[in-house]
């Protein structure tokens, strides 16, 4: 049981229960023709995830896999620590869009641009090819403006700040 | 044909061209990238030709999804690693041909491949497609309804052995775009007063998060470059004339690529895979078959190339997409306001006739550009992740920021990133649900209006002969995929 409440697969099922009850439940104070096409969708969601629950719990246990890109369709079992490697790494892929995400809130896109470039070959990059990977952030950053800034007129730098 | 024929006099202007042209490179090139397929492509492409008028932009996508079948066959014969896993049949005799110092005439039947099998399926294309939308005007609601709902239990079976996961996320695609505006009484639902998503949820921040920021967080978990190139010998030409040498697994594979793409479901692996299996099947030497025989090579790519025609049959006639990427070019052509379906053909001729003669186009394109330029495209693997990722992030992001310059369209892609990151994670793929979300104003539409017809009564969803069949299928569709186990368990039972 414990197993199986550690994979993904049964938390994201768990919280689908709660996003289709909430949708459910938030449709009952709408108007009849509103509300009947959500909550007869909600309903059956509902009962298909927990039919899908129900198969993982009954089954002996669940396939520890993942589906490794968006085109594809197959499960792939992928070992711990190749799993743990991979999860460092999109933590700091997160952690890099997160903060881009708000320098661009404050400063405009071209922040972010700055960021996303620089942060991944900061934290992506080899470390000694350090100066060779900002030159570039620099470089794509000064593009990104010339082609969507300057050309495309996409206000690149229009930010709560200014 | 007089459409046909102002469809190519309208596709030889200069920006319509330069709009094939660009997007056969650029889908050879994402085609080339393992990890991005023709979903990611497209979805990474809508941002920048947003602005153009619908004809255009619909030719670069098409243009776009065509081609990067063929740069996927690049990386399957020089790398070992195919570009989309519809390239998975190439590698077998791929490969083995570029080590045994053939590359080069690998690469020149995978071109060659893209002109023939191509140009079939689209012969097919152009008569097959409005036979099907003839057909489809005997439609009511309820029919459009259940074809809707059709599409979306094939798609969720796609997934294979994980029906149940399928219709989950196809109903939560389906919820997701009930958010804003009720269609029918006007009523808002489930926006908490956000006034982004007001109109709905923007299909365009949707889809650029479940598939670029998706595939880049997914890219950005592995390390490194994608690959090492191997050595290149052999003539291109002598490819094709090798091509040539073989009418019969030509033919035979293009029918076979033909068939597989109009049956909704199944994808253009199963097409290669069952072409080079049906190639060594008649071979007089099969056991020269994975150690580097031309023939593996021709029948895969053929059928590969053949399939995606066939595809875009049911996609274009019925708005009844038949694979992963025709669902999202089926997405495309919504956001340009071009609704796939019966009277596409008598509403926007223009602009399908116009993708029909771009795609016919677009294999003569790869051909040129597959004997020319073929091993300098491949040099794109090399690219190390750390400048690959942040630029699929910045040109996804910033196409989602520029449509209306709001950073709240930001925020909305990296939500579906996530969403779609944690699916995929969790054994789900993100198809379903963005089908259901591309496809709910619809299916929330003719469910209302069919039940205003009968009344009330839900006897309309079976009332006709086509409703019955439409019914029959979604069933099969749903039982299908574990009708074959529980054969093969009841007949070993026997035994």
């Amino acid at each position: 049981m414990k197993e199986k409440l550690k994979s993904t697969e049964v938390w994201f099922k768990i919280v689908l229960l709660f996003v289709f009850s909430g949708f459910f439940i938030l449709a009952i104070p709408y108007p009849q023709e509103s509300r009947q096409f959500p909550q007869l969708l909600a309903a059956i969601s509902l009962i298909l995830t927990v039919a899908a629950l129900a198969i993982d719990f009954l089954r002996a246990q669940v396939i520890a896999g993942e589906i490794g890109d968006v085109d594809d369709t197959e499960l792939k079992v992928v070992d711990m620590a190749t799993r743990m490697a991979r999860r460092l790494r999109f933590h700091r892929a997160w952690a890099i869009l997160l903060v881009s995400t708000g320098a661009g809130f404050l400063g405009g896109f071209l922040f972010s641009t700055v960021l996303l470039f620089g942060g991944f070959g900061l934290v992506f990059g080899q470390r000694e090819n350090l100066v060779k990977n900002m030159t570039v952030a620099v470089v794509m950053t000064v593009l990104v403006y010339f082609v969507f800034g300057r050309i495309m007129a996409v206000p690149m730098v229009n930010g709560v700040l200014w | 044909m007089d459409v046909f024929a102002q469809a190519i006099g309208f596709v030889l202007q200069w920006q319509n061209l330069a709009a094939l042209a660009g997007g056969t490179f650029f889908g050879i090139i994402i085609g080339v990238l393992p990890g991005l397929g023709p979903s990611a492509g497209m979805a990474l492409s809508i941002p920048l030709v947003m602005s153009w008028h619908p004809a255009t932009a619909l030719i670069f996508m098409g243009a776009l999804y065509k081609s990067s079948n063929y740069g996927g066959s690049l990386t399957a014969i020089l790398v070992n690693t195919p570009g989309d896993a519809s390239n998975a049949a190439t590698i077998l005799d791929g490969y083995p041909m570029c080590q045994r110092g053939m590359g080069g005439v690998a690469l020149g039947i995978s071109a060659t491949a893209a002109l023939v099998g191509g140009t079939i399926g689209m012969i097919c294309l152009i008569f097959a497609a409005p036979f099907f939308a003839d057909f489809a005007l005997e439609f009511g609601p309820a029919e459009y309804f259940l074809t809707a709902v059709l599409a979306l239990s094939l798609i969720a079976a796609v997934v294979q052995g994980a029906t149940i996961k399928g219709l989950i996320a196809a109903g939560l695609g389906l919820l997701l775009s009930t958010v804003g505006f009720d269609v029918i009484a006007g009523h808002l639902r489930y926006t908490f007063d956000w006034a982004p998503v007001e109109d709905g949820i923007p299909l365009i921040q949707a889809l650029v998060g479940l598939f670029a920021v998706t595939q880049a967080l997914v890219l950005a978990e592995s390390a490194a470059s994608i690959s090492r190139l191997a050595e290149l010998s052999g003539s291109f030409w002598e490819g094709a004339r090798t091509y040539f040498r073989h009418p019969a697994i030509m033919v035979r594979s293009s029918l076979l690529g033909l068939f597989v793409g109009i049956l909704p479901g199944v994808g253009q692996s199963s097409a290669g895979l069952l072409a080079w299996a049906d190639a060594k099947r008649v071979s007089k030497h099969p056991e020269t078959f994975g150690k580097g025989e031309p023939v593996g090579v021709l029948a895969s790519e053929t059928a590969t190339n053949a399939c995606m025609p066939g595809d875009l049959v049911c996609t274009i006639a019925l708005g009844l997409p038949g694979s992963v990427g025709a669902a999202v070019f089926l997405g495309v052509m919504i956001i340009f306001g071009v609704v796939p379906g019966p009277l596409v053909f008598t509403n926007k001729p223009e602009v399908i006739y116009s993708l029909f003669a771009a795609l016919f186009l677009t294999s003569f394109l790869i051909f040129i550009i597959g004997m020319t330029l073929a091993r300098r495209l491949a040099v794109v693997t090399l690219l190390p992740n750390n400048l690959i990722v942040p630029l699929i992030l910045v040109v996804s992001l910033l196409g989602s920021f520029a449509i209306r310059n709001e950073m709240y369209d930001v925020i909305i892609s990296l939500a579906f990133g996530a969403l779609g990151y944690v699916m995929l994670k969790g054994g789900f793929t993100p198809i379903p649900l963005l089908l259901g979300l591309v496809l709910g104003e619809m299916v929330e539409t003719n469910y209302h209006r069919a039940l205003l017809i009968s009344g009330g009564s839900y006897s309309i969803f079976y009332a006709s002969v086509i409703c019955k069949v439409l019914v029959l299928l979604t069933i099969l569709s749903l039982v299908g995929p574990y009708l074959g186990p529980f054969w093969k368990t009841l007949t070993q039972g026997e035994k």
